[in-house]
Protein backbone atom coordinates (compact mmCIF):
# COMPACT_ATOMS: atom_id res chain seq x y z
CA UNK A 1 0.00 0.00 0.00
CA UNK A 2 1.27 3.43 -0.88
CA UNK A 3 0.71 6.14 1.67
CA UNK A 4 2.39 9.47 2.14
CA UNK A 5 2.96 10.71 5.67
CA UNK A 6 1.00 13.84 4.93
CA UNK A 7 -2.04 11.97 3.71
CA UNK A 8 -2.01 9.39 6.45
CA UNK A 9 -5.36 9.16 8.04
CA UNK A 10 -5.32 8.19 11.66
CA UNK A 11 -8.68 6.53 11.32
CA UNK A 12 -6.73 3.62 9.84
CA UNK A 13 -5.97 2.80 13.46
CA UNK A 14 -8.45 1.63 16.01
CA UNK A 15 -8.94 4.17 18.71
CA UNK A 16 -7.31 2.07 21.39
CA UNK A 17 -4.19 0.98 19.49
CA UNK A 18 -2.05 3.66 21.08
CA UNK A 19 -3.32 2.79 24.54
CA UNK A 20 -2.55 -0.88 23.92
CA UNK A 21 0.91 0.04 22.62
CA UNK A 22 1.49 2.00 25.81
CA UNK A 23 0.64 -1.13 27.77
CA UNK A 24 3.30 -3.08 25.84
CA UNK A 25 0.95 -5.00 23.53
CA UNK A 26 3.15 -6.18 20.62
CA UNK A 27 0.15 -6.94 18.42
CA UNK A 28 -1.02 -3.36 18.80
CA UNK A 29 2.44 -2.16 17.94
CA UNK A 30 2.28 -4.29 14.81
CA UNK A 31 -0.94 -2.51 13.88
CA UNK A 32 0.72 0.83 14.44
CA UNK A 33 3.70 -0.26 12.37
CA UNK A 34 1.47 -1.50 9.54
CA UNK A 35 -0.38 1.81 9.46
CA UNK A 36 2.76 3.93 9.24
CA UNK A 37 5.51 1.73 7.81
CA UNK A 38 4.96 2.55 4.13
CA UNK A 39 4.77 6.30 4.59
CA UNK A 40 7.72 6.39 6.96
CA UNK A 41 9.75 4.10 4.73
CA UNK A 42 9.25 6.54 1.87
CA UNK A 43 10.62 9.35 4.02
CA UNK A 44 13.65 7.20 4.84
CA UNK A 45 14.11 6.23 1.21
CA UNK A 46 14.00 9.82 0.01
CA UNK A 47 16.38 10.93 2.75
CA UNK A 48 18.92 8.13 2.59
CA UNK A 49 18.72 7.41 -1.12
CA UNK A 50 18.95 3.63 -0.89
CA UNK A 51 16.77 0.73 0.21
CA UNK A 52 19.18 -0.82 2.69
CA UNK A 53 19.83 2.38 4.66
CA UNK A 54 16.14 3.28 4.47
CA UNK A 55 15.08 -0.03 6.00
CA UNK A 56 17.72 0.15 8.71
CA UNK A 57 16.73 3.69 9.59
CA UNK A 58 13.06 2.76 9.64
CA UNK A 59 13.78 -0.10 12.03
CA UNK A 60 15.80 2.12 14.37
CA UNK A 61 13.12 4.78 14.32
CA UNK A 62 10.35 2.34 15.21
CA UNK A 63 12.41 0.97 18.08
CA UNK A 64 12.48 4.51 19.41
CA UNK A 65 8.76 4.88 18.81
CA UNK A 66 8.21 1.71 20.83
CA UNK A 67 10.43 2.89 23.67
CA UNK A 68 8.88 6.31 23.90
CA UNK A 69 5.23 5.76 23.09
CA UNK A 70 4.40 5.94 26.78
CA UNK A 71 5.47 9.58 26.69
CA UNK A 72 3.09 10.46 23.85
CA UNK A 73 0.56 12.75 25.47
CA UNK A 74 -1.75 13.74 22.64
CA UNK A 75 -2.74 10.79 20.52
CA UNK A 76 -4.05 13.15 17.85
CA UNK A 77 -0.46 14.10 17.09
CA UNK A 78 0.82 10.55 16.63
CA UNK A 79 1.52 10.98 12.90
CA UNK A 80 3.57 14.12 13.37
CA UNK A 81 5.32 12.54 16.35
CA UNK A 82 6.34 9.38 14.50
CA UNK A 83 7.32 11.38 11.43
CA UNK A 84 9.57 13.62 13.50
CA UNK A 85 11.29 10.61 15.05
CA UNK A 86 11.85 9.12 11.59
CA UNK A 87 13.19 12.36 10.15
CA UNK A 88 15.51 12.88 13.12
CA UNK A 89 16.86 9.35 12.69
CA UNK A 90 17.50 10.02 9.02
CA UNK A 91 19.33 13.25 9.81
CA UNK A 92 21.37 11.60 12.57
CA UNK A 93 22.39 8.79 10.26
CA UNK A 94 23.44 11.29 7.62
CA UNK A 95 25.52 13.13 10.21
CA UNK A 96 27.16 9.84 11.16
CA UNK A 97 28.13 9.52 7.53
CA UNK A 98 29.80 12.90 7.82
CA UNK A 99 27.26 14.77 5.75
CA UNK A 100 27.77 18.37 6.87
CA UNK A 101 24.68 20.26 5.91
CA UNK A 102 26.20 23.71 6.22
CA UNK A 103 28.80 22.94 3.57
CA UNK A 104 26.43 22.17 0.74
CA UNK A 105 26.08 25.89 0.12
CA UNK A 106 29.50 25.78 -1.40
CA UNK A 107 28.51 23.40 -4.20
CA UNK A 108 28.37 25.43 -7.34
CA UNK A 109 25.18 25.44 -9.33
CA UNK A 110 25.45 27.50 -12.45
CA UNK A 111 22.21 29.41 -12.62
CA UNK A 112 20.53 29.49 -15.98
CA UNK A 113 18.56 32.66 -16.02
CA UNK A 114 14.94 31.99 -16.75
CA UNK A 115 14.83 28.33 -17.68
CA UNK A 116 11.74 28.03 -19.78
CA UNK A 117 9.73 25.32 -18.11
CA UNK A 118 7.28 25.31 -20.97
CA UNK A 119 9.98 24.04 -23.25
CA UNK A 120 10.37 20.67 -21.58
CA UNK A 121 8.24 17.96 -20.02
CA UNK A 122 8.20 17.05 -16.39
CA UNK A 123 7.88 13.35 -15.69
CA UNK A 124 7.86 11.55 -12.34
CA UNK A 125 10.79 9.34 -13.27
CA UNK A 126 12.83 12.32 -14.52
CA UNK A 127 12.17 14.30 -11.35
CA UNK A 128 12.91 11.30 -9.12
CA UNK A 129 16.14 10.71 -10.95
CA UNK A 130 17.09 14.39 -10.77
CA UNK A 131 16.41 14.58 -7.03
CA UNK A 132 18.36 11.40 -6.47
CA UNK A 133 21.30 12.96 -8.28
CA UNK A 134 21.40 16.05 -6.06
CA UNK A 135 24.17 16.51 -3.49
CA UNK A 136 23.02 15.08 -0.14
CA UNK A 137 22.49 18.45 1.56
CA UNK A 138 20.36 19.83 -1.29
CA UNK A 139 18.36 16.65 -1.44
CA UNK A 140 17.69 16.74 2.30
CA UNK A 141 16.41 20.31 2.25
CA UNK A 142 14.32 19.75 -0.85
CA UNK A 143 12.76 16.57 0.49
CA UNK A 144 11.94 18.05 3.87
CA UNK A 145 10.33 21.12 2.32
CA UNK A 146 8.62 19.71 -0.72
CA UNK A 147 7.65 16.20 0.32
CA UNK A 148 7.50 16.28 4.11
CA UNK A 149 6.06 19.79 4.14
CA UNK A 150 8.15 21.22 6.92
CA UNK A 151 8.64 24.98 6.96
CA UNK A 152 12.01 26.58 6.30
CA UNK A 153 12.19 27.45 10.01
CA UNK A 154 11.49 23.86 11.09
CA UNK A 155 14.06 22.51 8.64
CA UNK A 156 16.64 24.99 9.87
CA UNK A 157 16.06 23.87 13.48
CA UNK A 158 16.24 20.18 12.60
CA UNK A 159 19.39 20.53 10.51
CA UNK A 160 21.13 23.02 12.74
CA UNK A 161 21.57 25.63 10.01
CA UNK A 162 20.06 29.06 9.48
CA UNK A 163 16.70 29.63 7.87
CA UNK A 164 18.29 31.74 5.12
CA UNK A 165 20.69 28.88 4.33
CA UNK A 166 17.71 26.54 4.04
CA UNK A 167 15.98 28.93 1.64
CA UNK A 168 19.12 29.35 -0.44
CA UNK A 169 19.73 25.62 -0.60
CA UNK A 170 16.14 24.94 -1.53
CA UNK A 171 16.25 27.45 -4.39
CA UNK A 172 19.51 26.00 -5.64
CA UNK A 173 18.22 22.45 -5.33
CA UNK A 174 15.17 23.37 -7.37
CA UNK A 175 17.35 25.03 -9.97
CA UNK A 176 19.56 21.98 -10.17
CA UNK A 177 16.55 19.68 -10.64
CA UNK A 178 15.28 21.89 -13.46
CA UNK A 179 18.65 21.73 -15.17
CA UNK A 180 18.88 17.95 -14.89
CA UNK A 181 15.35 17.41 -16.16
CA UNK A 182 15.98 19.80 -19.02
CA UNK A 183 19.11 17.89 -19.99
CA UNK A 184 17.17 14.63 -19.86
CA UNK A 185 14.57 16.20 -22.16
CA UNK A 186 17.29 17.17 -24.63
CA UNK A 187 18.78 13.69 -24.63
CA UNK A 188 15.46 12.03 -25.45
CA UNK B 1 -0.81 22.84 -19.71
CA UNK B 2 2.69 23.75 -18.62
CA UNK B 3 3.57 23.06 -15.01
CA UNK B 4 6.24 24.39 -12.75
CA UNK B 5 8.30 22.12 -10.54
CA UNK B 6 6.38 22.53 -7.28
CA UNK B 7 2.94 22.22 -8.79
CA UNK B 8 4.08 19.15 -10.70
CA UNK B 9 5.14 17.51 -7.43
CA UNK B 10 1.86 18.43 -5.73
CA UNK B 11 -0.22 17.08 -8.56
CA UNK B 12 1.70 13.83 -8.82
CA UNK B 13 2.49 13.38 -5.16
CA UNK B 14 1.21 9.80 -4.98
CA UNK B 15 3.36 8.71 -7.92
CA UNK B 16 6.47 9.54 -5.93
CA UNK B 17 5.62 6.98 -3.26
CA UNK B 18 7.21 3.55 -3.34
CA UNK B 19 5.66 0.38 -1.90
CA UNK B 20 6.41 -0.23 1.78
CA UNK B 21 9.50 -1.83 3.29
CA UNK B 22 10.33 -5.51 3.00
CA UNK B 23 9.05 -7.91 5.70
CA UNK B 24 12.58 -8.16 7.08
CA UNK B 25 12.11 -4.79 8.79
CA UNK B 26 9.23 -5.99 10.93
CA UNK B 27 10.97 -9.33 11.57
CA UNK B 28 14.07 -7.54 12.84
CA UNK B 29 11.96 -5.10 14.79
CA UNK B 30 10.00 -7.88 16.44
CA UNK B 31 13.20 -9.65 17.46
CA UNK B 32 14.50 -6.39 18.87
CA UNK B 33 11.30 -5.78 20.80
CA UNK B 34 11.35 -9.29 22.23
CA UNK B 35 14.99 -8.89 23.22
CA UNK B 36 14.27 -5.45 24.63
CA UNK B 37 11.51 -6.80 26.83
CA UNK B 38 13.81 -9.44 28.27
CA UNK B 39 16.49 -6.85 28.87
CA UNK B 40 14.22 -4.11 30.09
CA UNK B 41 15.08 -4.54 33.76
CA UNK B 42 18.78 -4.39 32.99
CA UNK B 43 18.20 -1.39 30.80
CA UNK B 44 16.20 0.31 33.53
CA UNK B 45 18.96 -0.39 36.01
CA UNK B 46 21.49 1.09 33.63
CA UNK B 47 19.56 4.29 33.11
CA UNK B 48 18.26 4.80 36.62
CA UNK B 49 20.90 3.05 38.59
CA UNK B 50 20.68 5.28 41.60
CA UNK B 51 16.94 5.07 41.95
CA UNK B 52 17.27 1.32 41.41
CA UNK B 53 19.88 1.15 44.17
CA UNK B 54 17.64 2.94 46.65
CA UNK B 55 14.72 0.74 45.69
CA UNK B 56 17.00 -2.25 46.27
CA UNK B 57 17.75 -0.98 49.78
CA UNK B 58 14.09 -0.55 50.52
CA UNK B 59 13.33 -4.03 49.18
CA UNK B 60 16.10 -5.57 51.27
CA UNK B 61 14.79 -3.78 54.33
CA UNK B 62 11.25 -4.88 53.62
CA UNK B 63 12.41 -8.46 53.07
CA UNK B 64 14.27 -8.50 56.36
CA UNK B 65 11.27 -7.16 58.26
CA UNK B 66 9.02 -9.70 56.56
CA UNK B 67 11.45 -12.41 57.54
CA UNK B 68 11.13 -11.39 61.17
CA UNK B 69 7.38 -11.20 61.09
CA UNK B 70 7.26 -14.72 59.69
CA UNK B 71 9.73 -16.34 62.01
CA UNK B 72 9.14 -14.47 65.20
CA UNK B 73 6.96 -17.19 66.65
CA UNK B 74 9.78 -19.68 66.14
CA UNK B 75 12.23 -17.66 68.08
CA UNK B 76 13.34 -18.95 71.39
CA UNK B 77 14.38 -16.88 74.29
CA UNK B 78 18.07 -17.54 74.39
CA UNK B 79 20.50 -16.61 77.02
CA UNK B 80 20.75 -12.89 77.35
CA UNK B 81 24.43 -12.74 76.78
CA UNK B 82 26.36 -10.86 74.16
CA UNK B 83 27.80 -13.24 71.58
CA UNK B 84 31.44 -12.22 71.02
CA UNK B 85 31.41 -13.13 67.33
CA UNK B 86 28.48 -10.80 66.73
CA UNK B 87 30.27 -8.02 68.52
CA UNK B 88 33.31 -8.50 66.25
CA UNK B 89 31.13 -8.63 63.17
CA UNK B 90 29.35 -5.46 64.22
CA UNK B 91 32.64 -3.58 64.63
CA UNK B 92 34.05 -4.89 61.37
CA UNK B 93 31.01 -4.21 59.19
CA UNK B 94 30.10 -0.91 60.84
CA UNK B 95 33.56 0.46 60.18
CA UNK B 96 33.53 -0.58 56.56
CA UNK B 97 30.01 0.71 55.97
CA UNK B 98 30.77 4.04 57.64
CA UNK B 99 33.93 4.47 55.55
CA UNK B 100 31.95 3.98 52.35
CA UNK B 101 29.15 6.25 53.51
CA UNK B 102 31.72 8.92 54.21
CA UNK B 103 33.00 8.65 50.65
CA UNK B 104 29.50 8.81 49.22
CA UNK B 105 28.51 11.75 51.39
CA UNK B 106 31.55 13.66 50.14
CA UNK B 107 29.80 14.03 46.79
CA UNK B 108 27.56 17.09 46.45
CA UNK B 109 23.88 16.36 46.96
CA UNK B 110 23.06 17.42 43.40
CA UNK B 111 25.44 14.79 41.99
CA UNK B 112 23.91 12.10 44.18
CA UNK B 113 20.41 13.13 43.20
CA UNK B 114 18.88 11.65 46.34
CA UNK B 115 16.37 13.25 48.66
CA UNK B 116 16.85 13.24 52.41
CA UNK B 117 14.64 10.17 52.93
CA UNK B 118 16.69 8.15 50.46
CA UNK B 119 19.96 9.31 52.03
CA UNK B 120 18.65 8.35 55.45
CA UNK B 121 17.79 4.92 54.11
CA UNK B 122 21.38 4.45 52.98
CA UNK B 123 22.70 5.12 56.48
CA UNK B 124 23.85 2.21 58.60
CA UNK B 125 21.42 2.80 61.47
CA UNK B 126 18.18 2.93 59.54
CA UNK B 127 14.88 1.49 60.78
CA UNK B 128 15.72 -2.02 59.63
CA UNK B 129 19.00 -1.94 61.46
CA UNK B 130 17.37 -0.72 64.65
CA UNK B 131 14.73 -3.45 64.46
CA UNK B 132 17.41 -6.08 63.99
CA UNK B 133 19.48 -4.66 66.79
CA UNK B 134 16.55 -4.76 69.19
CA UNK B 135 15.71 -8.30 68.19
CA UNK B 136 19.32 -9.32 68.71
CA UNK B 137 19.39 -7.75 72.14
CA UNK B 138 16.25 -9.65 73.11
CA UNK B 139 17.37 -12.91 71.49
CA UNK B 140 21.16 -12.89 71.44
CA UNK B 141 21.51 -16.58 70.75
CA UNK B 142 18.98 -16.80 67.94
CA UNK B 143 20.77 -18.05 64.82
CA UNK B 144 18.18 -16.64 62.44
CA UNK B 145 18.48 -13.11 63.79
CA UNK B 146 22.24 -13.30 63.75
CA UNK B 147 22.18 -14.55 60.17
CA UNK B 148 19.79 -11.78 59.18
CA UNK B 149 22.01 -9.16 60.80
CA UNK B 150 25.11 -10.39 58.97
CA UNK B 151 23.17 -10.53 55.72
CA UNK B 152 21.97 -6.98 56.29
CA UNK B 153 25.57 -5.82 56.71
CA UNK B 154 26.69 -7.66 53.58
CA UNK B 155 23.86 -6.37 51.40
CA UNK B 156 24.44 -2.84 52.57
CA UNK B 157 28.14 -3.12 51.78
CA UNK B 158 27.45 -4.53 48.32
CA UNK B 159 25.02 -1.73 47.59
CA UNK B 160 27.39 0.98 48.78
CA UNK B 161 30.18 -0.53 46.68
CA UNK B 162 27.94 -0.44 43.64
CA UNK B 163 27.00 3.17 44.26
CA UNK B 164 30.63 4.18 44.71
CA UNK B 165 31.62 2.44 41.51
CA UNK B 166 28.90 4.23 39.59
CA UNK B 167 29.78 7.57 41.14
CA UNK B 168 33.39 7.05 40.29
CA UNK B 169 32.55 6.31 36.67
CA UNK B 170 30.00 9.05 36.18
CA UNK B 171 31.40 11.98 38.11
CA UNK B 172 34.70 13.50 38.95
CA UNK B 173 35.79 12.49 42.41
CA UNK B 174 34.87 15.15 44.99
CA UNK B 175 38.31 15.74 46.44
CA UNK B 176 41.80 14.42 45.99
CA UNK B 177 41.72 13.01 49.47
CA UNK B 178 38.51 11.08 49.08
CA UNK B 179 39.53 9.97 45.59
CA UNK B 180 42.65 8.41 46.98
CA UNK B 181 40.61 6.81 49.69
CA UNK B 182 38.22 5.45 47.13
CA UNK B 183 40.98 4.11 44.91
CA UNK B 184 42.48 2.40 47.91
CA UNK B 185 39.08 0.87 48.58
CA UNK B 186 38.70 -0.70 45.16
Amino acid sequence: MKASANNLNQTQLDGNVIDRCKRGDVRAFRELYNAYAAAMYNICLRMTGNVSDAEDTLQEAFIQVHRNIGKLEREASVTAWIKRIVVNHCLNNLRKKKVYFEEVEEVEVAEEAGIDEDSFTWTVSAVKSAIHGLPQGYRTVLNLYLFEEYSHREIADMMGITESTVKTQYMRAKEKVRQIVKQQNLIR
Amino acid sequence: MPENFESFIQQHRGAFEEPGPSPRVWDALERELEGGRKGSVVSMLGKNWFKAAVIAVLLVNAAVLFYFAKHKQQQQQDLAVVIPEMQDAKVYYSNRINEKLELINAYPAEELGLDSAARQELQLRNDTYKTLENELKNNPGNQRIRGAMIRYYQLKLELLDKILEELHEKHAAPTTHTKKQYEAEI
